[in-house]
């Protein structure tokens, strides 16, 4: 764990997603890391843009690199897997071959972009709190214990696939947010498609196929008896919480748990308060029983 | 359960030195003529260098000669053996069964997935060949400038293609996507890099017409990134990356009405024209207005909880003139540059 970061929320935390801005704020604070700020930055383009125009993706994401460089970091701060992926895989295209990095170099140059040396590693939070020094420090902050929450971790995709970009932990058998929510004092439950998809890649475009995809996880973590599901991505967070009642009817099948972003977790068993986590922001209500589970104080009296 | 004695390795002896292994492999049975499954249990003795086909024949030679499955080369050439190992699908000749049996772990072997079963651990690949037959998995030159003699290519052109080149066809990207799951009829990652293939061939003049028919229904947006095929691939094809290049090649050609293409094209407008995404255009432009009424229930959820964002003031990110110029420069360099010219992926081949 590194004392100061450079911070990228991406869109989603920064827009639609700002409980998962606030809270990540809130955890940083306790866990004592400096967040710096990058207002230059785009969108990492959510693997949208590497898949229209893969030259410009190369280009703002060296961009974004660049921002970081300039700022005095060695590591980016992600919380979403997606900006996880996008950037670490523009970060090894530049970094493997000079000729590409020169180029890329020498168009920002043009356009008066600040230049990328191929000095930042990108990192999710979840990686900086799951292990080492990292999950030392969190654990002397979760002053407050969540037992009996049954937490049924979600990974998503692209914090696990491909290995050769992210490389964290084993993509089939991760541990990592296992081993967060036990710290928590709160229970792991375990379930087959806590490391499939969301679908929310193409929840727009292909809503049936997307729902199809976002059923297993639902419906395999109420059965295994969970409480609520936890994710490190906004997007997973989007698809799992916003998309739920339309994933209920489309299988048929009642479903209200309440999805948490992996920060606000932390944050609750932190001691972090409602004013910080903002759990009203989500579309699935946490209910009565999960609330006084999660013991935040002030969270109780949000209308549903 | 069954325990076997075995002392003699029918299609091992001589090949390999004989310390060796007791091994526990569990593996899913389906009888076609009552319908039903089961797991069996064998424990074999091996050699320590054995993989878990090794261990397969080892069940098959001594114990029980009725299990089924698929083999041939017993090298990763063929692509016959192509099963799941503890869930994931993998080339049954490439996986070692020593750690496994080190670690005291019993392994499962059960068939691959989006398939059907025909017995045992062999599926139909009928559904699998239908969709590489689809993709017109053969050089189209429309009989311009053929050469007399043999056909020239250099190295740069090859390499554009090289690693969709690899595929041995052995289905282990296809039993694990999940699009595939819940749409049976996407086209799917197989038939997608093997599409690659020949839309980034130099010889091939079908380019536009494939792309078209690629970028349509059940084609190149159907992909929802889970990334499980290039994670599963044994020899480092990379499909998704394929179906990522397919988007890029779409684009180039102009094919971008489908509402996955749309999709993408707000993800590119944002950038340059405020620097974050502009979230309330990407439901509109996506599925169009008309949809997008339909979906206002829906939207109104959201802004209960505060989840639109206020579209009159959307993000501007500070400096984003140098984002918007850089964007002309790109479009106004690729004006002047050859298709096939760009394709951004961490690209050294890597066998999984």
């Amino acid at each position: 764990m590194q004392e100061r970061y450079a911070y990228y929320p991406g869109c989603l935390a920064s827009l639609s997603q700002k409980e998962l801005d606030s809270s990540t704020r809130a955890i940083a604070k306790k866990l004592e890391i400096e967040l710096i700020e990058m207002p230059s930055v785009t969108c990492c383009g959510a693997g949208d843009i590497h898949e229209a125009k893969p030259d410009y993706y190369l280009h703002i994401s060296a961009r974004i690199l660049g921002q970081a460089e300039q700022s005095g970091c060695d590591t980016i701060l992600t919380i979403c897997n997606v900006c996880t992926l996008n950037l670490r895989q523009a970060n090894m295209a530049l970094k493997e071959d000079a000729a590409v990095l020169n180029r890329v170099n020498d168009n920002l140059r043009e356009v008066g972009a600040a230049t990328y040396q191929g000095g930042v590693d990108v990192r999710h939070l979840l990686w900086e709190v799951s292990a080492g020094e990292g999950y030392e420090r969190f654990k002397s902050i979760a002053v407050k214990s969540l037992e009996g929450l049954k937490v049924a971790p979600f990974y998503g995709c692209q914090i696990l696939r491909p290995a050769k970009i992210l490389g964290f932990e084993d993509s089939d058998r991760p541990e990592s947010l296992e081993r967060l929510i036990r710290a928590c004092g709160a229970e792991p439950i375990d379930y087959p498609a806590k490391v499939k998809c969301c679908g929310f890649p193409i929840v727009l475009a292909r809503e049936d196929v997307a729902l199809g995809e976002l059923v297993q996880p639902l419906e395999q973590a109420m059965d295994a008896g969970a409480d609520v599901m936890v994710t490190p991505c906004p997007l997973c967070h989007l698809s799992l919480d916003a998309w739920q009642r339309k994933a209920a009817a489309f299988s048929g099948r009642e479903f209200g748990i309440p999805i948490l972003h992996l920060a606000q977790l932390l944050g609750a068993a932190a001691g972090i308060e409602e004013s910080e986590l903002k759990f009203k922001r989500h579309v699935t209500r946490l209910s009565p029983s999960v609330q006084a589970k999660l013991q935040v104080p002030s969270v109780v009296g949000t209308k549903v | 359960m069954a325990t076997i004695e075995n002392a003699h390795f029918t299609t091992l002896k001589g090949a390999y030195d004989t310390e060796t292994m007791e091994a526990t492999v569990k593996v899913r049975r389906f009888n076609p003529e009552t319908g039903k499954s089961r797991f069996d249990t064998f424990i074999v003795t091996i050699p320590v260098t054995a993989t878990v086909l090794d261990a397969l024949d080892a069940i098959k030679d001594t114990c029980d000669g009725t299990l089924s499955y698929r083999k041939s080369c017993r090298m990763s050439v063929c692509g016959s053996c192509g099963m799941r190992v503890d869930g994931g699908a993998a080339l049954a000749c490439k996986v070692p069964m020593r750690k496994f049996v080190e670690a005291g772990h019993t392994i499962t072997v059960s068939p691959m997935g989006n398939l059907p079963v025909i017995k045992d651990l062999v599926v139909d690949m009928t559904p699998f060949w239908d969709k590489i037959r689809a993709i017109k998995p053969y050089l189209d030159t429309k009989n311009a400038d053929t050469p007399a003699k043999e056909w020239r290519i250099n190295p740069a052109d090859t390499a554009l293609i090289h690693k969709e080149s690899l595929c041995i066809l052995c289905g282990c990207c296809v039993s694990e996507c999940i699009s595939m799951e819940s749409d049976p009829d996407f086209l799917g990652p197989a038939a997608l890099a093997k599409a690659y293939r020949f839309v980034g061939d130099a010889r091939d003049k079908d380019t536009r017409e494939r792309l078209r028919d690629l970028s349509g229904a059940h084609g190149i947006w159907d992909c929802t990134r889970c990334y499980f095929c290039n994670q599963r691939c044994p020899k480092g094809v990379d499909p998704r990356d394929a179906i990522a290049k397919l988007g890029a090649e779409s684009f180039k050609e102009g094919f971008t009405s489908d509402a996955g293409a749309k999709h993408a094209k707000v993800f590119v407008d944002s950038t340059f024209k405020g620097g974050y995404l502009r979230e309330t255009e990407l439901v509109p432009k996506t599925i169009g207005p008309a949809n997008a009424i339909k979906d206002i229930p829906f939207a109104l959820q959201l802004a209960r909880a505060g989840k639109v964002p206020n579209p009159l003031s959307p993000h501007k990110a500070k400096d984003n003139d140098e984002v918007k110029r850089l964007w002309k420069l790109l479009e106004k360099e690729a004006k002047g540059q050859p298709r096939r010219a760009t394709a951004v992926h961490p690209d050294a081949v890597q066998e999984g």
